[in-house]
């Protein structure tokens, strides 16, 4: 009784495949079924056809199409991929579109703004894909490309904010795969090699020892177990310790005691005395008094509006005079 | 019968307590205490949903403000009245012991299905039927219709509930699914919305998993519970696969047809209602403009159709303006369904990535991740604006558009893998796309993020650690107890090898081993000939056991258990099963005894209990390791290795052991219970597997016990069967117990 429904159901699945290639050539009647090599194509207008049917009747390079009229050039035939041919051409037409309406979020003020946009172009599309008002739309978008030059060049090589963040993911993904792929590899030669040179090890000792086979097997298998208690605890010393969702480390005790206290004395703030050798530096309002301010050019009023006084460069100078001094 | 458990009274309705459970209560209020998260193992068969209960209401009573409601989740609709009636119990005894009559509210909650007391609509068979049926009479704008033409049918259950009931309270007491059915009869109301709007105040809630876990019901159930509730987790041993299931995706061709036709009924209905009715269509545009949210008064009843899991930024959000009008939104829903099947078509098995899929989508049909992000609120909004009353035949075209909002919500944790066909058909096509969740954690974590108290437990939780890493939580008490008997009852052995000496196992390279399907037969027919009443035997997998049965038959090993026992088998289909298992029962009643053979991980291992004499012995026939070679598993063992530092086989041993744990647990369902387990295949004596066990079997696993022989598994099983067969006295537990209660109360 199995097999028979077995049989069954495979016929049923056969008329499922039957039914989902049903897809065919309008004008020669061909179909997915009878014919598996079938390619369809399909051409700005959304209509179908098959290869050789677009191979006849495109030998001159341009035509009409059968169902609509339209004229059509061969090397506009494309591979249908959607099994609805409408699908097709609504995206042939949406990336052409696109390509010109091509601002980013950033380029507006507000999101309204923005969305508003979006659907504008999406209106554009709708109505290229459905021919609605097509010479109107045609118009309008020649008329916004004209306008909007700088920014289609300047954006075309730019990627929307989500298409960067996907990039950045799928970059994270392939990065992390291959640092895996490469830590097993590895940590899998590792192990093989520790285990080559164990094995070698005990026929060496065979060779070698004095003591009897059945020890030295003994040994053997105790060092083997060794090595795999080993690899086990490196195994698991290598991955780091995951996080829980709060943050903390998995298997680390939260300690609630207070910090010991630390006994050493604390950094106390000395100034600097410099030697300079020779007699003490005179003091900042010290300057007028002994006479050095006469030697200066005194300040303009420009100069003090930013707080300048002649004091400030005499006392400068001076000091560079005074460190200068070395003892004989 | 009173406790003091650290200060805390207790009631508890029985005259006995095991040990086990007041250490079960105690670690309970101390997590309670600490408001955390815990995780804990006890036997079943020890009262643990009783512990559980009265130890949490009496926390509810003493500290009222601190613990307002306790979520009971269970897994099926007889276990949640288990619940309730356990519940009944310890109310009853409250109200007898204090003298005061009893002020709590506790309810279970179900499906339409159960609830349901509309006598047409309750008549329906399935639960999608009777939901859309039910959505069908009490959407928001059937009600508005209802009003200006009186013929347009409603539910008066509803109705009468939506003037009345929400201004008058419940009152206080346990209801169960018949009794709310009864209330609601009595008073004309409609028992299921009665129960989803008096959760909000009760005391005690009860309900399945899906409730809390599923996002699509969580967001409409148990949205408004407060903070401060305790949820529990009962018989959660799976609870990582309910949410792995409850955020995948799986679509077939089928799907992908049935949206298809979903998709021309939207563009017909939004074409006859420009014409008849553009405004509506206008109003909708106006409000998705402003990024208005839903006025979420008096829709209780559309939300029938949820959005998944959503950050919360990108619902305040407005939508994008590529979607905003409904027929871009058909247009993108149409480019979306042809990409599909597009990529439906193929020949050979496709993985990627979240971000993979969404680059592919881009170059392929220029959809952007935003309006995908929002498909599924979209189209809720679509749907309620063509005021479709007829939501069920909608599924399909649901899905698709929760498949859209999810791959583009979430760029880790999940996995796209298209499969031309099924493993065991390769030359029928039948492609599927599985969106497959690999973290549990993504599901369950908005649950340990808003209640204070988590309890996660159930009989066979070993390893312990284990459900804190997958689920990624930290659990501030974790512990797991034993069985206290005053007779060992349970004697699990491990067969390793047949009388020819031939280890047995269902090792892959050996599987189909005659030598190993002999010992097999022969371990069966040896127990059949000793083990009075009922034999449960399992198997790892249905072509497995379809295999050995065809072989003992051929060997007739059959024939010759048969003179001893008659032979019942779990089948795949649920019907044919339930019937064999009545069977099984009626044989085991007759006194002459019946072996069961079934499947680890089918619908007898998970939910049947075989009490007493319907299950003597339970043979597990090598150990039930899940299918490794599906691509979902690879997957996420992949991801739990990268994740969590879970290795791929500690984690499928893990799983294998808590199924064979499962499995040989159906016996014991209580103390004066007893039964054989039996583990046939070498393997189950390793420390690694044997480690996994439930600390309450490895208790009684002894060296002696391990790597039998049949011959000495029949020895010592006949020892253990004398010594069960003498008369039991209660009284020997009796004084045990009342001992322990003398030191408790002192």
């Amino acid at each position: 009784m199995g097999a028979r429904t077995d049989k069954w159901r495979s016929g049923i699945k056969q008329i499922i495949i039957i039914i989902m290639d049903d897809q065919g050539c309008p004008r020669c009647k061909t179909t997915k079924y009878r014919n598996p090599s079938l390619k369809l194509m399909v051409n700005v207008c959304g209509h179908t056809l098959c290869e050789s049917c677009v191979e006849m009747l495109f030998v001159r390079g341009s035509g009409n199409c059968v169902q609509c009229n339209t004229p059509l050039r061969k090397s506009n035939f494309r591979v249908q991929l959607f099994e609805d041919p409408a699908i097709d051409k609504e995206v042939e037409i949406r990336k052409k579109v696109l390509k010109i309406y091509n601002k980013r979020e950033f380029d507006f003020y507000t999101l309204k703004e923005y969305n508003d946009y979006l659907e504008q172009v999406e209106d554009i599309v709708f109505n290229l894909t459905n021919n609605i008002d097509v010479e109107r739309t045609k118009q309008m978008m020649e008329q916004y490309q004209r306008d909007n030059k700088d920014i289609i060049q300047r954006n075309k090589a730019k990627l929307t904010r989500e298409q960067e963040e996907l990039e950045e993911l799928l970059l994270q993904e392939q990065q992390g795969s291959e640092q895996r792929r490469l830590e097993t590899l590895q940590e899998e030669q590792r192990q093989l090699q520790a285990k080559r040179k164990n094995k070698q090890a005990l026929l060496d000792e065979l060779e070698i020892s004095k003591l009897p086979a059945a020890v030295l097997l003994a040994q053997h298998k105790d060092r083997a177990s060794q090595l795999e208690t080993q690899i086990e605890k490196q195994k698991q010393n290598v991955k780091p310790a995951n996080i829980f969702s709060t943050g903390i480390m998995m298997g680390q005790t939260v300690s609630l005691a207070s910090v010991s206290r630390v006994e050493e004395v604390l950094y106390v703030y000395q100034p600097l005395c410099i030697d300079t050798y020779g007699p003490p530096v005179p003091e900042l309002d010290q300057l007028g008094r002994l006479g050095y301010l006469n030697h200066v050019r005194t300040a303009s009023p420009q100069d003090q509006a930013g707080g300048y006084t002649s004091g400030l460069a005499c006392h400068r100078a001076v000091q560079d005079a005074f460190s200068g001094l070395f003892p004989s | 019968m009173k406790l003091n458990i650290e200060g805390l009274l207790v009631y508890f309705p029985y005259d006995y307590i095991y040990p086990e459970q007041y250490s079960y209560m105690l670690e309970l209020k101390r997590t309670l205490d600490a408001k955390g998260h815990g995780v804990l193992e006890m036997p079943s068969g020890t009262g643990k949903t009783i512990s559980l209960l009265s130890l949490i209401v009496a926390y509810q009573k003493a500290y009222p403000l601190e613990v307002t409601k306790l979520v009971y989740c269970s897994r099926t609709v007889p276990e949640i009245e288990k619940v309730v009636e356990e519940l009944r119990k310890l109310m009853d005894y409250y109200a007898k012991q204090t003298g005061v009559k009893n002020d709590f509210l506790a309810l279970a909650l179900s499906s339409r299905k159960n609830l349901c007391i509309h006598p047409e609509v309750s008549s329906l068979r399935f639960g999608k039927e009777v939901d859309g049926k039910c959505h069908s009479l009490t959407a928001s704008y059937i009600r508005a219709q209802h009003h200006s033409n009186p013929s347009q049918p409603v539910c008066q259950f509803f109705e009468e509930f939506d003037a009345v009931g929400r201004q008058v309270p419940i009152p206080p007491g346990i209801y169960n699914l018949d009794d709310l059915k009864d209330f609601g009869r009595r008073k004309g109301w409609c028992p299921y919305f009665l129960a989803r709007y008096a959760i909000l105040h009760a005391n005690i809630v009860v309900y399945s998993y899906h409730y809390l876990l599923d996002p699509k019901i969580a967001d409409l159930v148990s949205k408004e519970l407060a903070k401060k509730s305790v949820v529990v987790f009962d018989e959660a041993h799976n609870i990582d696969n309910v949410c792995i299931d409850s955020m995948s995706v799986n679509i077939t061709r089928r799907t992908l047809d049935r949206c298809q036709t979903n998709v021309e009924t939207l563009q017909n209905t939004i074409s006859r209602i420009k014409e008849t009715d553009a405004a509506k269509l206008r109003e909708e545009y106006r409000r998705l403009v402003e990024g208005l949210k839903e006025a979420n008064v008096a829709r209780e009843t559309d939300i029938y159709l949820s959005n998944p899991v959503l950050p919360d930024e990108i619902l305040q959000e407005a939508v994008p303006g590529s979607i905003r009008t409904a027929e871009h939104f058909v247009g993108f829903i149409k480019r979306f369904l042809e990409y599909l099947k597009a990529r439906l078509r193929i020949h050979h098995v496709v993985q990627e990535s979240a971000p993979q899929f969404l680059k592919d989508i881009y170059e392929k049909v220029c959809i952007d991740r935003k309006p995908l992000r929002f498909c599924a609120e979209r189209l809720r909004s679509l749907l309620r604006t063509l005021e479709i009353a007829d939501i069920a035949d909608f599924s399909a075209i649901t899905l698709i558009s929760h498949f859209a909002t999810l791959v583009s919500t979430y760029s880790k944790g999940f996995t796209i893998i298209i499969e031309p066909f099924e493993d065991r058909t390769p030359t029928i096509a039948n492609p599927v796309l599985h969106f497959s969740c690999m973290d549990p954690s993504i599901a369950i974590k908005p649950v340990f993020g808003r209640f204070q108290s988590v309890i996660i437990t159930s009989g066979t939780l070993s390893p312990l650690d284990i459900y804190p890493r997958i689920l990624d939580f930290r659990p501030v008490t974790m512990a797991s107890f034993t069985m206290t008997l005053a007779r060992t009852c349970l004697c699990p052995l491990i067969v390793g090898r047949g009388n020819d000496q031939v280890a047995m196992t269902s090792k892959f390279e050996t599987r189909e081993d005659f030598a190993v399907i002999r010992n097999y037969g022969n371990l069966l027919l040896e127990m059949s000939a000793i083990v009075p009443d009922g034999i449960v035997a399992f198997f790892t997998s249905y072509i497995y056991m379809e295999n050995i049965v065809a072989s003992w038959y051929e060997q007739g090993i059959l024939e010759n258990i048969q003179r001893n026992k008659l032979i019942f088998i779990e089948t795949q289909d649920a019907a044919e099963t339930s019937m064999a298992l009545e069977k099984y029962q009626e044989a085991c009643e007759n006194g002459r005894g019946a072996i069961l053979l079934s499947v680890a991980r089918g619908k007898v291992s998970e939910g049947i209990d075989f009490v007493h004499h319907f299950g003597r012995a339970v043979i597990m026939f090598g150990v039930p390791y899940v299918y490794t070679q599906s691509r979902i598993l690879k997957a996420r063992l992949e991801y739990l290795r990268d994740q969590f530092q879970i290795r791929e086989n500690d984690f499928l041993t893990f799983d294998a052991m808590r199924h064979a744990a499962q499995c040989v647990g159906r016996a014991i369902r209580g103390k004066t219970d007893y039964g054989l387990m039996i583990f046939a295949d070498k393997r189950y004596a390793r420390a690694d597997k044997r480690g996994k066990l439930p600390r309450w079997i490895q208790e009684h696993l002894t060296d002696g016990s391990l790597n039998l022989t049949i011959d000495e598994t029949v020895q010592l099983s006949k020892h253990f069967l004398r010594q069960m067969a003498q008369p039991f006295r209660r009284v020997t537990t009796r004084t045990f117990l009342s001992l322990f209660n003398d030191l408790n109360q002192a």
